[in-house]
Order: structure tokens, then sequence, then C-alpha cells
């Protein structure tokens, strides 16, 4: 039983960072303390596998030195080894050149209700109170490989799972002022199931969950669930290399999401390097697409109530209806792009449901009626600065609504911005585990390279 | 870089008696093997943005990692702190994997031995300018000018980003076999990311340079090269287009074509993914996998190359390792733990990112050998094609040997000639089907020194070369 959250007399430390700082002649600094625990438990075909603990921490210091800016760490906490860490780090800012640009947010931004790091209810108390056997208990009670006979279409080769718990706790401070605490849990269980068919050929499945809270982990099942996404993929063809309609499933739908996450962040507006340049308040993408920042939810994974510079965040469209409302600015690119401050990422955006509510894979793909269903990515990548992409996929085709075989070494290429002005659907289905909302979306006239 | 031994004893402030002492500990539940790997890395980088050096920072990592082994079996914490407590706990850790494992003597760890003291005058990385030590202030001009020599070069260019990163880790490896190994591995990494704009339309390219070496890597002619790289084929990037998608010859450039190995085949050849039977070559040690002349390897003995190592980090010599030789698999890449697996000796590919992670098997540089063919004949056989030279990324799935790379520019061939640029398209195949299909090899070995990095599982630095290639089937993504 261990409890690995900050103690107040590290929470002390980071203040004294600062206080050193500005003695060593910083005139502003911000200090980001880290600290983490981590438990895990992997095991290989029903058997312990690897056991592992993990304890980190770290400080990190931002020191504004006579107009000039730098960044630091140190994983060394002892206070003589800080005191050697910062005054090396004041004589390295020294040495750049003057950027007065850099500045600490202004406070009236920052966020004042994150003091104690739990108001999110992100923490289970039951984390520090997990020992081995309980850990062994989940990690050995998900599988099912000694129950899993071989059928005639298909053997089990392997199960190789891991289940972990941890703890993470993150201050803030600068000089300020600024004073922001994030502590959460999390409780995951993954596994990849590989099997082979009667001739000989492999396919793998993986499936995983996560959770702030022990209670909504679920790791039974999970195991069923990657042997079955493995066990669809048999006897794969690929399609001719066309047009089709498609669906791409909530697991992996995030892939079509973050490019344009990307191209609205700062640094690569400011550097030309983005899609979305000089996009700010136009109709780019079609009006069903909507992604607000859901970053305040309580007792959800990935919410926050401040960014890393301690700006506070809001719940808010960063798309709406097709429109784009929003870079992804920080103090610094303020002032580089002459433009008002905003947070420095989207936190939890989701996707919205359109044209209704309500709507999952199924009720999509009867909507569609013949496509191609994407079930995960293979590779790939997009170009930042023209919005072409080009992803492995692989899936199912489905005929009428229903899936009709696997496909396999197959491409889908094409043009973000295209691509979302094509968009059908989007569901309401999105994985709550995860960061990032992203439900079942369907695309029409979607290019895909095949035999 | 290595020094005497009790430089890196009095880094991590250890004692060979404490070494012993902590490998016993963590053997005192009944496992059979006990690593101990202590690392001090110091990490720097500068940044050139909108024409002025006006970031920078330092970043320090100190810990030890403590393994113990049962079997096949992994034990592993690790203490950011090297006092006697704080270890002493990790290997209590580390010994929980011990709980209910019985192993028999044929299942023990490799047991291949290597006692020799780490030899000065072998070392495949001697830093002649420390990066700790290197004077920063003379190193921001250096991206000064490397960013002047871009823009001189194309009128073109509307933003340059220019980063040196350095890095420098102390290592200390010792274990229950009484093994005590120690090295200082730099790595120097140099990257401009250049935009460029004509007629309203954007094109962006990243080129980069890394090495184990210090400071002196940095010269005027690196400068220069990087330059000339960064602007080579921005004409053709403009007028490149999407080709028809499809399934066709494709034939792989000299150097940075080697990611084809890395992905298509280096991953399925690790020993882990085959001794846990997940890997599309499991079973297939000996057979026949491609066509006969062609030989594929992991080397970890090029002198100041980014996947060079003394030793791994495991402590075993750095090798060069035949994965396949005229056609035939011979070797996996193994740790410890798979050679024993397997009844070898292990390779030297036990790696890992840093002190906070166990050692798995990973490759170092990848590469094909020369064949006896040549670019041009090779490019000349091929009607209807492609051919690819710059690459993003890659990826793999071990069990069905799907792999995919990402183009970042290339040609199509038509009736054997270079014709209309494409770019952004990713290619598929099937790792044991693109052996079997390769066709050609050409004579241009070539290793790329870019700042390739493998993420399995953990990062890992590692390059990757091959010479011009034609593999007949692979399917394009496109129109």
């Amino acid at each position: 039983m261990m409890d690995y959250r900050l103690t107040e007399q590290e929470r002390a430390l980071a203040a004294r960072c600062l206080e050193t700082a500005l003695a060593k002649g910083a005139q502003k600094a911000r200090v980001t303390l880290n600290k983490s625990c981590m438990d895990l438990i992997g095991t290989l075909n029903g058997e312990v596998d690897k056991v592992s603990r993990c304890l980190d921490r770290s400080i990190s210091i931002a020191l504004f030195v006579d107009g000039k800016y730098g960044s630091f760490s140190i994983n060394r906490l002892e206070e003589s080894a800080l005191e050697d860490f910062i005054d090396k780090a004041i004589a390295t800012a020294r040495l750049l050149a003057e950027d007065r640009l850099r500045d600490l947010p202004d406070p009236a931004r920052t966020a004042k209700d994150a003091a104690g790091g739990r108001e999110l209810g992100l923490y289970d108390e039951a984390c520090p109170k997990m020992d081995s056997e309980r850990r062994l208990a989940i990690a050995l009670g998900a599988s099912i490989f000694k129950d899993t006979a071989p059928t005639e279409e298909w053997t089990l080769v392997s199960e190789e799972a891991e289940y972990s718990d941890s703890v993470f706790d993150t201050l803030v401070m600068d000089t300020q002022g600024l004073y922001c605490r994030h502590t959460e849990t999390s409780f995951e269980y993954g596994v990849e199931m590989t099997i082979t068919d009667k001739e000989g050929n492999k396919y793998s499945g993986y499936w995983w969950n996560v959770c702030p809270r022990l209670a909504g982990l679920g790791a039974e099942g999970i195991c069923d669930r990657a042997l079955s996404r493995a066990v669809s993929q048999i006897g794969p063809r690929s399609l001719r290399s066309g047009k089709y309609t498609c669906v791409i499933d909530s697991e992996c739908s995030s892939k079509l999401v973050t490019p344009l996450l990307n191209a609205l962040g700062a640094y690569a507006v400011q550097q030309n390097n983005s899609f979305l340049c000089g996009k700010l308040g136009e109709k780019v993408f079609h009006e069903g697409l909507t992604i607000r920042d859901m970053c305040r939810n309580k007792g959800e994974s990935g919410s926050r109530l401040f960014d890393s510079e301690g700006v506070a965040t809001t719940e808010h469209d960063i798309i709406s209806n097709g429109v784009v409302n929003e870079y992804f600015i920080n103090t610094y690119m303020a002032g580089k792009m002459q433009m008002a401050p905003t947070v420095e990422d989207a936190t939890r955006p989701r996707v919205m449901p359109w044209p209704e509510p309500g709507l999952d894979r199924g009720a999509i793909m009867a909507r569609c009626g013949d496509g191609i269903l994407v079930t995960g990515f293979n590779g790939g990548n997009s170009n930042a600065a023209t919005g072409d992409y080009s992803f492995g996929i692989e899936g199912f085709a489905f005929k009428d609504g229903r899936k009709t075989h696997p496909v396999r070494e197959m491409l889908m290429t094409g043009n973000l911005v295209e691509l979302w002005n094509n968009l059908l659907a989007a569901g309401d289905d999105s994985r709550p585990c995860k960061s990032k909302l992203i439900p079942t979306l369907a695309f029409g006239n979607v290019d895909f390279s095949g035999e | 870089m290595i020094y005497d031994r009790q430089y890196y004893l009095d880094t991590f402030r250890v004692t060979e008696r404490d070494l012993e002492t902590l490998a016993a500990e963590g053997l005192k539940g009944g496992g059979d093997f006990c690593d101990l790997f202590f690392e001090n890395t110091s990490y720097r980088d500068i940044l050139l943005r909108d024409g002025e050096v006006s970031s920078g920072g330092f970043h320090i990592d100190y810990g030890v990692g403590i393994r113990v082994l049962c079997g096949e079996k992994t034990g592993y914490a690790y203490s950011e702190s090297t006092d006697m407590p704080s270890m002493k706990s990790a290997a209590r850790a580390a010994a929980a994997i011990t709980v209910g494992c019985a192993v028999g003597g044929d299942r023990r760890t490799s047991d291949h031995r290597h006692f020799g003291r780490p030899n000065p005058a072998a070392d495949r990385y001697p830093m002649l300018q420390d990066w700790r030590t290197a004077d920063v202030a003379a190193q921001l001009p250096m991206l000064q000018k490397l960013e002047s020599l871009i823009r001189a070069k194309d009128t073109r260019v509307v933003k340059v980003i220019a980063m040196l990163s350095s890095q420098v880790s102390d290592i200390l490896m010792y274990n229950s076999f009484g093994e005590l190994k120690y090295d200082t591995r730099p790595m120097g990494s140099l990257v401009a990311s250049v935009v460029f704009t004509q007629d309203g339309a954007i094109e962006s390219k990243s080129v980069s340079r890394s090495f184990r070496k210090g400071g002196e890597m940095l010269t005027d002619a690196l400068l220069k090269e990087l330059a000339a790289q960064a602007v080579q084929g921005i004409d053709e990037r403009f007028a490149a287009r999407r080709p028809k998608g499809g399934r066709m010859p494709v034939v792989m450039g000299a150097g940075a074509s080697g990611i084809l190995l890395h992905e298509a085949m280096g991953h399925a050849f690790e020993a882990d993914f085959n001794r846990k039977g997940q890997s599309i070559f499991s079973g297939k040690m000996g057979e026949r996998i491609c066509g006969k002349g062609i030989t594929i390897v992991d080397d970890g003995t090029i002198k100041g190359n980014r996947g060079a190592v003394n030793f791994d980090d495991e402590g075993v010599p750095g090798q060069y390792t035949v994965m396949v030789e005229d056609g035939i698999l011979t070797s996996y890449l193994h740790d410890r733990i798979s050679a024993k697996y397997y009844g070898v000796a292990p390779t030297g590919n036990g790696r890992r990112e840093s002190f906070r992670y166990n050692p798995i098997p990973r490759m170092r540089a990848t590469y094909m050998e020369s064949g006896d063919g040549t670019a041009e004949d090779i490019i000349a056989s091929v009607k209807k094609g492609i051919y690819v030279d710059q690459f993003a990324n890659g990826q793999v799935k071990i069990g069905e040997g799907d792999f995919t790379f990402y183009v970042k520019s290339g040609f199509l061939i038509e009736d054997g000639r270079l014709t209309m640029p494409v770019k952004d398209v990713n290619i598929i195949g099937n790792g044991p089907q693109a052996l079997a299909d390769i066709r050609a090899v050409a004579g241009d070995l070539a290793i790329d020194d870019g700042t390739w990095t493998c993420g399995k599982e953990q990062s890992c630095p590692v390059s990757c070369g091959i010479p011009t290639v034609l593999v007949s089937n692979l399917t394009v993504g496109g129109e």
C-alpha cells in the first residue's frame, strides 16, 4: 500500500526553486513538479511474465532572464543538486538571443479553481490500497488463454496482456502567484491476441480499457473482444482500387481528427506550415462538423482545468458547423502572431453527433449501404502544409449495411479538407476512456487503393 | 567514449561491493539473474526560429534500473536515487517476479559471459569535444549559418527552424555473473525544417543528421551538406502529383529506403516476437525467405553511427549480425532472454530507451549488403511503377507481416524513365511477400544518417540503409 502523491515537502521544494531562480537573477519563472507511480503486471498466455514498478519525480523550470528564455528539467530533487541546476540554467538562458515576447500568462487568465488537485474527481482512493494480490487477481482473472480451445478455423497462439495502476500528480507554480495542481489515478488493461488460421496465417487483435476509477475498468471481457477482433480478420482480400463510401470505427477515428487539431496549433500556423493558415473564422469543413472541447467534465479521462502554462481551460467549440473558431495560441505565440492568446491545445475534444444524436456504427453502416468499414490504421501520415494524407487501413467490406469480408493491404488517400467536406455522418458512440471523444464517422467518395 | 572504471563508480556514487550487494538483494527471492543499469544523461537543445536562437535548455536524467529474471520472466524497477536504501528497495520490487516462479537449469538466463573490461582502443564513438563542456555560445552561430546557407540556395524559403540537440549518457552495467561494463554514449543531432512558398502553394521539408559523436561533428561541411539537402528536390515537390493508386513495381532508392528493411523484416526478426510465436517469421530459421544474393544485416559496429553500441544495454558487446545470408534466414536479433530460449549467443541487441525500461531485442543499423546491379539498369527495367527516395515514417503488424511506410517524395517510372514527381503516398505490403518479390539489388549501398528513432514500446535510436532495390509488387496509395 502506497500513496505516491506530492508531499508537502516536495511542494515546498518547488516554491523554493522559484525563490532561488529570482534570487539568482531571473525576473520571472515557472516550475512544474511531476510525480508518478505505476505498478504493472504483464501476462503471457495466462501466466505472469513481467512485474514492474515505476516511481518518477522531476522538476521542470522555465526561466525568463533579462529578456531571454530557457526551459530546463532535472530528476534529482536534492536541494544541493537543484541549486547547482538553477545556476547553470540561468547561465545557459543568458547565452541565448533576447526574445521580449516570452512571458508568463496574464494572471487573469490562469486557473483559480485547481489548487487542490482533486477538483475533477479523477483520484480514486482505491489506487493506493492496491497490492500485488489484487493486481494479480485482475491480471490473471481477465485471461482466457487456458480456456480457449482450438476451433476448426483457428488456433490461439498467444495472449499478451498488461494490467497497470498509476497515480500522476502535477503541480504548476509561477512567480506571479499561479498555483495549479492536477491529481489523477488510472487503471488500465490491454491485451493482444494472436491466432493462426488453418493455413498457418497469423492475425492479431487488440483491445483495451482505461479508467480513472477501478470500478470502471471492467477487465473481464477485454480478452474476448480482442480475440473476436483477431478472428474476424480471417480470410482477408483486397478490393479493387476506386472511390468508396467509408465508415471509420470509433476505435480508430481519432486518426482523422488529430491532423485537424495539429493544423490549428499556433506553432504550425505561425510557421506557415499548416493547411489551416488564414482560415480563422472561415467555413472550411462540412456544416456537420462541430468539435467541442469538453475539458471540464468531472470524473472523465482527459479532463483538465488548466494547460501547461496554468491557463484555465473552458468548454467551447473549436470548430462549429464547419467554421474554424480557434487557433491554439499560448502566451508566446500570441505575441508573435499579434493575436489574443487562447489555450495551448485541445484538451478533451469531442466530435459532436451529426445529423442527429444517437447513431452508432451499425446505424451509420445501414444508412451508408455499401462501402468499406475501417477498424484500424496501419501507418501513414499527412502533409501538415497541404492536408494531403495517405493511410494504410484494415477493416471490412460491407454491403447493405452488413460486413461481408475483411480487407487488407489497402490504403486510403486524399486531402483532409476534401475528406471532411464529404462527411456523411458522425455517430454518438465515442469511447469514454479516450481523451479524444471521436465517434464512428462516415465519408463519401474516398479513394482507396488495392488490387 | 570509454573512461576508466572509477569515473563511472564516482558518477553513480557506488562501489563494486555495493553492486555485488544489490545483485545479491535482487536474487534473494530465487531469481536466476539480476542486472543493474546506471544512467546519467545530460541532454541539451538550442532552437533557431525566425532568425534567432532564442530558446533552448538542458535536461538531466539520472537513475538506476534493476532487473531480475526468472527464466523468461522479468521483474523490473528503478530508482532515481543511487543511495543504497532506494536501490535495495528497487531490487526487492524487481524480485517480486520470483514469487511462484520455479525455473529449471535449462531455462536459466543465457550464460554466455563477457568478462573483458571495456577497451578504449575499440571505442566506436570517441568524443573529441564533450557536449557537456562544449561552449554553447559558440554553437549558436552554427544554426544561424545553417539558416543563411539554406536561404541563400532558394528564394522561395519563407521559414526555417533549426535545432541542435546533444546528449551524453554515462552508463554503468553490472550483473550477477560478475560482468562489469561501462560506456559513455554521445549523440548529436542537427535538424532543419524549411517552409517554401511558390505561387500561393506551400511545401515543407525536414532534413537531419545524427551521429554518435561529440561537438566535433559540427563542421562547415556538415552545414553545407544539410543545407543542400534541405532545398534539393523542391521544384519536383511543387510539381508533384498523386499517382494513380494500386499494385505496381516499386524501386527503392539507395539510403533512406532502408526503412523497408526496418519495417518489413527487421521487427519480424526480433526474437521476442518469435519466441512468443507472434512473428510471421516464427519457425522459419534456416529457410529460404528471399532470393539468392540477398544479405540483410543488423550492425552495431559502425563507428559514429546512430545505431552503434560498444555494448548493448545488457553489457553484451555490439556486433555485426547477419539475419539473412544469401536469401536464407540465419539469425534473429537476440537479447539474453531469447538467446537462452533458442540456445544461441546473445547478438548484442538488448537495448532500452533509458534506465526506466527493461531491455528488449531492438535493431541498431539495419541494412542490405550491395548486390551486383546498377540503379540505372533497375529503373530501366520497369515499364510502369514508382521510384521512392524520401520517407517520413513506417509501421508493421508483426503477426500478419503487413507493413507500411510513408513516402515524402519520388517519381513515376514510365517505360524505364523517371517522369512525373510524386509525393505524400503511403505504400503497403506484406513482409515475407515483399522479400520474395525483390527482383534486383544494385551495388550502391548507402546508410542514411537521419534522426531515425524506432518506437517499439520504447524509443531507441537506430539507422538504416539499402542499395537501390526493385520490389516487383507493392500497393501504392493514390487517386
